[in-house]
């Protein structure tokens, strides 16, 4: 593929996902540092595959990028043992909110970057998109039952990874 | 915790609204990288990528108890279009393990009050996604010939540890790391990964071609004070690829570490894709060695606490505080106190103790306040890394001047956070320190 014609399709979907990727990655990630840098990793990613992302698929293999680059950023921030730099994430306390949910809301984040792909993206689109199981079930090509399916062994996998770091 | 705590959790997130700075860095960052792809030089058809990942370089200084930070660069080259320099790291990437050596020189005084010293040192470096870093070394005096030290340092990240063995005075040491600087140190390993971040980061001209070793080469060269995230001064950094491989195979620099310090060096030899086993990286111990004095400390945090408590130590010992924040003039103009004629009480007290006791203690209580110090420059450094526009007013602020602008970073899109000269903290918008830096 020519570089000009490289160029054209990655300006395309970066217009196109743009509203998309911010939205995922910010609510992933919830911290500045962490959400520039699964941003530049997903940037990165889509031009290195950008012959993969010229057609239907394009929406599946990007939101497939968007996971990669956030559990590659949230794995920068935590050690071999699975503790996170506590100081590196920029928590947005409101002063009145408890610090033992602000801490949890990083946690859960953090077990969500440690899912399998397709849990993750199940919680995401269900969660954090707010998709219905009929538009979560079309985007991840299986019925409705799975869909729910998927979103169920999702929270039961988050609830074990939150257990054992507890 | 139950699931419906966990989706309560979950839906608060999704319900979240994006703070409006984030927009903003999510464009300007999209944006950049789409500019870095447009951009061509001199001409060619090159696609160049600014500085992709912030970098949180961890420098380690060399003396007797510092540590020689190694850098090596890996810009990639496809020799039908040219250096793609996100395939390069996407190559880079995947290798597992590599090694290369590096010669280095350093010339000038290491410590204030010490003559000049010219101190040459090959190194053999080891890298391994999987198991650490390996680094053996030899310092010679480069005017004598003589060998001053051997040295095998490993860094361990599972168990957080970087352990040195010296051969010559059979002793070896242990320190720990702290998260951040694991951190650092796992994402940096001064490797050649992050060298050709830096190349990315900064303006650089294309050499063409060349011949080195028989390979065919293209080199690219640097003198941007932006590359190695302005730590240095007079920059001149040269890389040089196979045009076939892709791979890096000579890095040549030459920098200015303070007025007084110049270092030179080469990385070269580069091997990849090396086989390595974690014995490679787990140091043994011969039982008739005995543990430096420093046994069970822990390496310098890059952390603001560990900032203000060496402020507040360098501060209690020399009655100022640190005139530059660069790694090496902090070592110089600590270890002044010595000939320094008006000391604190503190001062004092630490020279006695430095003076007195058996070797040892000395080392012990020397690495403690090295320690000490070096948070101050490391901390600062990652500032500069991570593009917070650090200020410091070393120079004209004292412990005395409570309401002064000491040091100061950007935190958000007009926050600033500031460190006074009474070590009190406090986070300002960009109004507000405008107003209070007028008088400096």
């Amino acid at each position: 593929m020519k570089q000009s014609e490289r160029l054209e399709i990655f300006e395309k979907l970066r217009a196109e996902h743009s509203v998309f990727l911010l939205s995922v990655l910010w609510k992933l990630t919830g911290d500045r540092e962490l959400f520039t840098e699964a941003m530049q990793y997903t940037l990165m990613g889509m031009w290195e595959h950008i012959d993969k992302l010229n057609g239907r698929q394009a929406g599946a293999y990007i939101y497939r990028i968007a996971l990669s680059s956030n559990s590659r950023a949230w794995r920068n921030r935590i050690g071999r043992n699975g503790d996170f730099a506590r100081s590196r994430i920029d928590i947005e306390a409101d002063p009145g909110e408890k610090l033992g949910r602000v801490e949890l809301t990083v946690k859960v984040r953090k077990a969500i970057s440690r899912l399998p792909e397709k849990q993750g993206r199940a919680i995401v689109m269900r969660y954090l998109e707010q998709h219905d199981y009929e538009t979560i079930s079309e985007k991840l090509c299986c019925t409705k039952a799975s869909a729910r399916s998927h979103v169920s062994k999702a929270l039961a996998a988050l609830k074990e990874k939150l257990a054992t770091s507890a | 915790m139950n699931n419906d705590n966990i989706e309560e959790i979950l839906k608060n997130i999704g319900e979240e609204e994006i703070p409006a700075d984030v927009h903003k860095i999510a464009q300007e960052t999209s944006n950049n990288f789409s500019s870095s792809l447009q951009r061509t030089k001199q001409s060619k058809q090159h696609i160049l990528l600014e500085q992709i990942m912030k970098s949180r370089i961890t420098k380690l200084a060399a003396a007797a108890v510092i540590f020689i930070a190694v850098i090596a660069g890996l810009p990639l080259l496809d020799s039908k279009q040219g250096v793609a320099l996100a395939d390069v790291l996407a190559k880079i990437e995947q290798v597992r393990a590599f090694m290369y050596r590096t010669k280095m020189t350093m010339t000038g005084a290491v410590m204030s009050g010490r003559p000049d010293m010219k101190i040459q040192t090959d190194a053999t470096v080891t890298i391994s996604n999987d198991y650490g870093m390996k680094m053996e070394m030899v310092m010679t005096d480069a005017n004598s010939g003589k060998e001053e030290m051997t040295q095998k340092m490993y860094i361990i990240p599972d168990q957080k540890l970087m352990i040195s063995l010296m051969p010559k005075h059979k002793k070896y040491m242990r320190m720990e790391f702290d998260d951040d600087l694991l951190a650092s140190m796992k994402r940096q390993n001064n490797d050649p990964r992050e060298m050709i971040k830096q190349i990315m980061g900064s303006e650089y001209t294309e050499l063409g071609r060349s011949v080195i070793d028989g390979i065919d080469v293209e080199g690219f060269h640097t003198t941007d004070p932006a590359f190695y995230g302005g730590a240095v001064e007079n920059v001149e950094c040269t890389l040089w690829v196979d045009v076939e491989e892709w791979l890096p195979v000579r890095t040549e620099m030459d920098f200015k570490m303070n007025e007084q310090m110049q270092m030179q060096g080469v990385i070269y030899d580069f091997q990849w894709d090396i086989p390595v086993v974690a014995s490679d990286f787990e140091p043994v111990i011969p039982d008739d060695y005995t543990a430096f004095a420093t046994e069970g400390m822990k390496m310098p945090s890059i952390t603001e606490e560990a900032a203000l408590e060496g402020l507040k130590f360098f501060a209690e010992i020399t009655g100022q505080y640190p005139k530059k924040l660069n790694l090496v003039n902090l070592m110089q103009e600590f270890s002044a106190i010595k000939n320094n004629k008006n000391q604190t009480d503190a001062g004092m007290k630490l020279k006695e103790e430095m003076d007195r006791g058996q070797i040892d203690e000395r080392t012990k209580k020397l690495t403690e306040t090295i320690v000490k110090v070096q948070s101050i420059g490391m901390f600062y450094m990652t500032l500069i890394q991570n593009k917070k526009e650090p200020a410091y007013y070393g120079e004209t602020v004292g412990p005395e001047d409570t309401d002064a602008v000491l040091l100061r970073w950007k935190i958000s899109d007009n926050e600033y956070r500031i460190i006074f000269g009474d070590l009190s903290v406090e986070n300002v918008t960009a109004e507000e320190l405008a107003r209070l830096e007028k008088p400096l």
